[in-house]
């Protein structure tokens, strides 16, 4: 058994092994090790297309499980009291965001935005004033953010209901027979006791979005986030630069990870 | 002096290979005839007022530039430089096909300040009012005097220049001599057979239609640029045949070819001087029966988001003596006598990038109904998809 | 504020989100899959059953899809029920969350970065090298659907151990010991306790995995050369090279559609074959 297990984190580590081993290589290709540096750590840090790649993906993941946090959240508390075909349309659409492929989303917005915007366009231009540049409407951060947040906000949804169901009814009753606003009964009760389940959308949000190609890879317009300058600097043939990006991204998503453990284990409410 | 012993030892290199051996005087009097040839190159290399001028860094042109272009196309020590010169640092977005640059711009947005249109798609782009004509005012260093007709014209659409000429080239395929038993291979049919047969799982064909589809029409003799319903049904079946013998559909063929996992691939003049440079076995051929034979240009997007370090790239590029250090890296011909005239000598021999002249005649240009037509189009995603 | 008003205020917003960015999206990809292609690519309206009656030209990615993606849920499966058993039931306490962490770190670094390292393991200079210093001369395993599948199981099997181990780890210890007291031997055990407790788990893997796998572009991408097809890069050459939005909408809405009808079968299945239906959907 313990064999087995060993044998599984050997394939789960060699890829990972190679990554961080070529990340050290003098040479300038990616499958030939030759000789230890760490030149391609620098050349990546001082690269201005890595830089900006890797704050347009952190950005954007920010906001899009920033807005996913908040509306999910909202809309969460409110379909727990909800019946009827409102709750059930809800559900529905919950469902079918979770379920489409990443890829059809990504296509999907684009042609949709496209077409909107190929509408709003001259309309804007037409009502805009005199001697102004009006604004043109096109795919980018928004879109970006836009998209993303869709599947983030459905993830949220779900795990945030999930851990209302799990709650205790009886400490909010209590609550109100004590006469607390519903404010009150919200911040105090409600908040605290579904707040890992915030988190935790929120993190799985925001690691959803970091890593995401294939949205982005449609509706990003202009934009470059990290996945898109991997994909494309793939193509170019790789320098170990990109092993030395994965490396660090790779170190800094643990840390994370490690900080977002012991968040979540102090947070935790002891269930009754 | 070692110069001249290089050239000799190249030149004995060359009568090994039959091939060369007779190109090379016709390669000769075609160089003569384009006016590539060492005439020009002893004219131009004492002729200062060929020396570039350098107007690119006038003003600030902000501080960043996106070029959409191929792979292995560019040195990246130039980049650098202009960097160095100007303060915009370059974003190089590389793409596979024309057909996924056109996808790109079509869907808007693509934030490009210059890309890098082949010569059968510039009336694609203007007629879909893709791309700006270029303000020649603002590339002193182009001279249009200096470029080769044949190459530079596709540029102009209705008496408009719209592109200026970067490179030229020709599609053939690249084998690994060490894996053809002695056999000479110089044709498509051979091509396609032996993908089929000793090659199996080791041949890699490109991933767009051009010239996939194109070089399969070869092999029946059919033109490479045919829409005709029969002829590509023709070249579907032996795609579809030869689909399972593939090593791969992919345009980036070098990293296989150089590790050997593919000893046959579709290729383009450059990667075949790269890959032939570093490694002897891998030889360059020009299908007997014709193919492709392309100019490439630099053009500006509509909406380029910093026009400025557009111009400014361009201009840069057009410098004759960082169009030298491009095509030194890349390998490719450039049809800029200017350039020429500073390239060492063997390069201007070389056969793999200026072919010999009756190869060279069989060759066409890709046609702009390629690029659009739907037959063609789905009979790619077919092969793929089978 | 009446609890009604307020719940609507509380949806508007991710309503309006779902509306514009779903609901919106899909019905013109629904439009379009009724149109023609534009002379030059893209788009023009019609109303025409063409291209769904065009279908059939991507049999063969709908069929890679339709038998990949259910092998390489299974196989992840597989592989990764003894691991989280592991995890859950035999693994030293004080180091299960650190292997656990272990499991999710891989999954850290873009798919793209991991997949490009299984390319150099597969390639020639790979595995084959050294399966060539023991005599097995010319083996192949980059671009074929073997490496599609090494990829799949490598990028999503932390999304099957998961939800198993959940499942695994309410299991009461005792509830075997007291099976093995009553000399029920070790497998029956498994087969009686174990194994009937962690079907949820089993369910929202498999079906997580599916799901990423039914709209999967990179891996095959990636690892197949172009050769192994699944109905994602179908989409993509659609939409990037051959500029067919009537076409790619039409094969979308197919996807969509088959993806809806799998997985609901699937779920009444799982429902009818389990009693903690609760935890078995992803709602």
């Amino acid at each position: 058994m313990r064999l087995y297990a060993m044998a599984v984190y050997l394939f789960l580590y060699i890829p990972i092994g190679i990554i961080l081993l070529f990340s050290f290589s003098a040479g300038r290709s990616a499958s030939q090790f030759e000789g230890f540096s760490l030149q391609w750590y620098g050349k990546a840090l001082s690269n201005p297309f890595v830089m900006d790649a890797l704050s347009t993906s952190f950005t954007v993941a920010v906001i899009s499980a920033g807005i996913a946090g908040i509306f999910g959240t909202m809309a969460a508390l409110a379909l727990q009291s909800m019946r009827g075909r409102m709750r059930l349309f809800f559900d529905a659409l919950i469902y079918i965001a979770v379920m489409v492929p990443g890829i059809v989303i990504g296509i999907a917005t684009l042609i949709a935005l496209v077409t909107v915007f190929g509408w709003l366009n001259p309309l804007l231009a037409a009502i805009w004033p005199e001697g102004q540049v009006p604004p043109q409407m096109s795919m980018g951060y928004g879109s970006l953010i836009a998209a993303h947040t869709l599947f983030s906000m459905a993830l949220v949804i779900i795990i945030v209901r999930a851990r209302i169901a799990g709650m205790d009814r009886s400490l909010t009753e209590a609550s109100s027979d004590l006469y607390a606003t519903p404010f009150g009964t919200f911040r105090q009760i409600t908040l605290p006791m579904i707040f890992p389940g915030i988190l935790a959308g929120v993190l799985l949000s925001f690691t959803f979005s970091f890593d995401d190609f294939i949205i982005a890879f449609f509706v990003a317009g202009s934009e470059t986030t990290l996945p898109i300058y991997v994909f494309s600097s793939i193509r170019r043939g790789v320098t170990p630069e990109i092993n030395a990006i994965g490396s660090m991204v790779l170190i800094v998503s643990l840390s994370l990870l490690i900080v977002a453990q012991l968040i979540l284990q102090r947070g935790r409410t002891p269930r009754s | 002096m070692s110069r001249k012993s290089d050239f000799i030892s190249r030149e004995k290199f060359m009568q090994e290979l039959r091939r060369l051996e007779k190109g090379s005087v016709t390669r000769r009097h075609f160089l003569g005839v384009t006016g590539l040839g060492a005439a020009a190159a002893v004219l131009g290399a004492t002729m200062p007022g060929l020396m570039p001028r350098r107007a690119f860094a006038a003003g600030d042109i902000g501080d960043r530039v996106v070029l959409a272009t191929w792979p292995n196309y560019h040195d990246p020590a130039n980049f650098e430089a202009f960097t160095a010169a100007t303060g915009a640092a370059v974003q190089v977005n590389v793409f596979g096909s024309n057909e996924e640059m056109l996808a790109k711009l079509q869907a808007g947005g693509s934030g490009w300040d210059v890309f890098v249109p082949t010569n059968y798609t510039i009336t694609t782009y203007v007629d879909a009012d893709l791309i700006v004509p270029i303000d020649t005012a603002r590339v002193p260093n182009y001279d249009p005097a200096a470029f080769e007709a044949r190459f530079a014209a596709p540029g102009t659409v209705d008496g408009k220049l719209y592109a200026l000429s970067k490179n030229w080239g020709t599609t053939g395929f690249c084998v690994n001599s060490k894996h053809t038993g002695g056999v000479k291979v110089e044709t498509w049919k051979q091509f396609w057979n032996m993908t089929m047969d000793g090659f199996s799982g080791r041949t890699m064909v490109h991933d767009y239609q051009l010239t996939t589809i194109g070089n399969a029409l070869k092999y029946f003799g059919y033109s490479f640029n045919s829409i005709d319903p029969k002829e590509l049904a023709d070249a579907e079946k032996l795609l579809i045949d030869a689909k399972p013998h593939l090593f791969a559909i992919n345009s980036d063929y070098q990293p296989s070819m150089r590790n050997e996992d593919a000893w046959m691939s579709m290729c383009w003049t450059g990667d075949g001087k790269q890959l032939h440079t570093d490694l002897p076995e891998i030889e360059f051929v020009i299908g007997r029966e014709g193919g492709e034979i392309w100019s490439d240009f630099y053009a500006i997007p509509k909406g380029a988001p910093h026009l400025d370090a557009a111009y400014a790239l361009i201009d840069f590029l057009m410098t004759p003596d960082i169009n030298k250090k491009e095509a030194l890296a890349h390998g490719y011909p450039v049809a800029d006598s200017r350039v020429n005239a500073m390239l060492p000598p063997e390069l201007l021999n070389d056969p793999i990038l200026y072919p010999a002249a009756d190869l060279l005649s069989s060759l066409e240009f890709g046609a702009a109904a390629t690029l659009t037509d739907p037959n063609r189009a789905e009979l790619m995603a077919r092969f793929k998809s089978a | 504020m009446r609890p009604q008003a307020r719940n609507w205020l509380l949806l508007a917003p991710a309503g309006a989100w779902f509306l514009f960015m779903l609901v919106l999206p899909l019905v013109v990809v629904l439009v379009f899959s009724f149109g023609e292609r534009g002379p030059a690519g893209g788009y023009v309206p019609a109303f025409t059953l063409e291209q769904y009656l065009n279908l059939p030209a991507r049999w063969t990615a709908f069929k890679n899809t339709l038998t990949l993606a259910p092998v390489g849920t299974m196989l992840a499966l597989l592989i990764a029920y003894p691991l989280a058993y592991f995890l859950a039931v035999r693994a030293n306490p004080k180091w299960r969350m650190m292997l656990l962490i272990l499991v999710i770190v891989p999954f850290w670094t873009s798919i793209l970065i991991r997949s490009y390292a299984w390319i150099f393991i597969l390639g020639g200079r790979g595995i084959p090298s050294l399966l060539a210093m023991v005599g097995l001369e010319n083996v192949r395993l980059i671009n074929t659907p073997f490496a599609v599948l090494t990829g799949i199981i490598y990028g999503y099997l932390p999304l099957m151990v998961f939800p198993i181990y959940v499942s695994l780890e309410r299991l009461d210890k005792r509830l075997l010991e007291a099976s093995a007291d009553l000399g029920s031997p070790p497998w029956r055990s498994f087969m009686q306790v174990t194994l009937p407790l962690s079907i949820p788990g089993v369910a929202t893997g498999c079906m997580l995995v599916f799901i990423l796998l039914m709209g999967e572009f990179l891996i095959p991408a990636m690892l197949g050369g172009g050769k192994v097809f699944f109905v994602g890069n179908a989409l993509v050459d659609l939409f990037l090279q051959s500029r067919n939005w009537a076409y790619g909408s039409a094969v979308a809405v197919a996807l969509v559609a088959i993806m809806l009808l799998t997985v609901s079968l699937y779920m009444r299945f799982v429902r009818r074959f389990s009693d903690a239906r609760d935890d078995v959907s992803l709602m």
